[in-house]
């Protein structure tokens, strides 16, 4: 078990590595895009409303903002690790990881918690900037919990999506193809920043098979200090144990 | 100071043992069409052969990255096909094109692949300590692994491999873009290990390399060992082992012209006939008997490497 939990942890301190260096990046991914994105919104979400989202009420500000934090994991954990795990496939540097005695589960999990630390960072610095901008949630511990847990199961889900298309994608364009048209996707096909009823009814329903759709939901209504999340976060729960199970079924040493 | 320690090595077993290898694709595509060989423990085993022969083929499947389509392989006993990661406990591998982490620093890629061949932490600093050190890696230990050369890059792939001191080291082509004093820093490092006890079998393109630095030669062909032995017995396997060298006399502008004999004494009539004055002999060599031997796929060099129809 001190083996497999050492392996995790140095997968981690590679990736790590990276952020550090490519923080720029990483930053406008996770942050300036999605703040971009609730700005936006909030300037075209009630007519009148300014930039600041001042005329918008607390209910629409926290669509906004739990809509740009789940845009943020999902750019995050899919565009940004998919490329990751895309480059280190398709530059030679898996197969580092493939010499060794190195469990393919351990360089996943490594993976996945590297993501759960991006993840974490994102949203920590788009509700701080938030609050800046006049927005207030109600958070209590609780509340707090069943936050990390939803943003947990979120991650853990579009992560194992990740991973999938990083393993089966036949080239380094096709698979960065898939995982920007997945993470744009999941969050402009689902209600992320509109409410489920303002979609066109095939769509809605769509959405409903998208771990976004309830990733907003759960985000949303834990921000307004509310606790009725457990549809959204054994949605998510399933969603997550279907895709990494397959994330770590298709993460392979060997080739046939 | 803390030792870097040794794998225990299984007691019996050859240290490589190879039965029957086949690899054929879903495609049809044969690579390997049933490769022998025996490789003794700690002896150094050169693998040589045309692009598209099938050595990097061999190689991954003996270091478990590919998975044969039949045949076997043992390193030190265990079963490299049923017990991948339990081989890979006693492997020390330089893949042909492994890529490096450019924001790592040479260090820590040491550090924390010693740590992940399972060393603790004071160990694998004295493991980064030691291979820095024999590969001339140490002034470069804290520079990002993007700032520094190709050769540089190289030599700490092959620091990967040797960390922890496996009993068995695979590299493919591991010399390859060195430059010659580089190469030959590589060479005394493996030299050194070998005669710690490592085995070693690598891939090369440099008839140079294999001569100077490997106990026995395997030369693969269209997805077969062709040959195996040492240099001494592979030229004997030659017909026509002398080479005389020399400008044709009966050409206008001299051209120079290399004819191979059976013996010295024919060599010597052929020097009387011509009354040649200018010439040098020399007995064959390793490439003589790489061009004998497996020449021809240079007329075939437009065929995919490693996949042989």
């Amino acid at each position: 078990m001190t083996r497999r939990l050492i392996d995790i942890f140095c997968v981690f301190q590679i990736q790590l590595a990276r952020l550090r260096r490519e923080a720029g990046p990483f930053l406008l991914a996770s942050v300036v895009f999605p703040l971009v994105m609730y700005m936006f919104t909030s300037a075209i979400g009630v007519p009148g409303a300014g930039m600041a989202g001042a005329a918008l009420d607390p209910a629409h500000r926290m669509r906004f903002l739990s809509g740009s934090i789940v845009f943020s994991l999902s750019l995050t954990a899919i565009s940004w690790l998919g490329y990751l795990l895309l480059e280190n496939r398709f530059t030679g540097r898996l197969k580092l990881f493939a010499t060794l005695p190195l469990a393919p589960s351990s360089y996943v999990t490594g993976i996945f918690l590297f993501a759960l630390a991006q993840a974490g960072i994102g949203t920590t610095v788009l509700i701080t900037v938030a609050r800046a901008f006049g927005v207030r949630t109600s958070v209590s511990v609780p509340g707090a919990l069943l936050l990390v847990a939803i943003i947990v199961l979120t991650v853990l889900c579009v992560c194992g999506i990740a991973v999938i298309i990083a393993a089966r994608a036949r080239s380094f364009s096709e698979g960065s193809l898939l995982t920007d048209a997945l993470g744009a996707g999941l969050v402009f096909l689902a209600p992320v920043y509109s409410p489920p009823e303002a979609l066109p009814r095939p769509l809605e329903l769509f959405s409903r098979m998208l771990p976004t759709t309830y990733a907003a939901r759960g985000v949303q209504t834990t921000l307004l200090g509310g606790s009725g999340v457990g549809l959204d976060l054994l949605t998510l729960a399933v969603m997550a144990a279907i895709t990494l199970a397959l994330g770590f079924r298709v993460m392979r040493w060997q080739e046939d | 100071m803390t030792s870097v320690p040794r794998f225990t090595v299984p007691p019996s077993g050859e240290a490589v043992n190879v039965r029957g290898l086949v690899k054929e694709y879903k495609d049809g595509t044969r690579a390997n069409r049933g490769i022998d060989l025996q490789v003794r423990r700690g002896e150094i085993v050169a693998v040589l052969g045309p692009n598209g022969a099938g050595k990097t083929t061999f190689l991954r499947q003996l270091t478990t990255e590919l998975r044969p389509s039949g045949g076997e392989i043992s390193v030190f006993g265990i079963d490299v096909i049923r017990e991948p990661q339990k081989a890979k406990r006693l492997m020390g591998i330089t893949p042909q094109e492994a890529g490096t982490f450019e924001s790592l620093t040479a260090r820590q890629h040491l550090q924390l692949f010693a740590r992940l061949k399972g060393l603790s932490r004071k160990q694998s600093i004295a493991a980064t300590a030691e291979i820095g050190e024999v590969l001339g890696l140490t002034e470069h230990f804290w520079k990002p692994v993007g700032s520094l050369s190709g050769g540089q890059r190289r030599r700490i792939l092959i620091g990967l491999a040797l960390i922890g001191h496996p009993p068995l080291l695979v590299l493919d082509e591991p010399t390859t873009g060195l430059d010659p004093a580089s190469r030959q820093a590589v060479w005394n490092v493996l030299r050194q290990a070998v005669i710690d006890g490592t085995t070693i079998v690598f891939s090369t393109h440099y008839m140079e390399e294999a001569e100077r630095l490997s106990d026995r030669i395997a030369i693969i062909d269209t997805g077969r060992v062709i040959a195996f032995g040492t240099v001494r017995e592979l030229v004997s396997r030659l017909q026509d082992s002398y080479r005389l060298s020399y400008h044709d006399p009966a050409s206008g502008n001299g051209h120079l012209r290399v004819q191979r004999f059976a013996t010295f004494a024919d060599v010597q009539v052929q020097i009387q006939r011509l009354r040649l004055s200018e010439y040098s002999i020399a007995r064959a060599s390793l490439e003589d008997v790489y061009f004998e031997l497996a020449g021809h796929q240079f007329q075939n060099d437009d065929e995919p490497a490693e996949v042989l129809q």
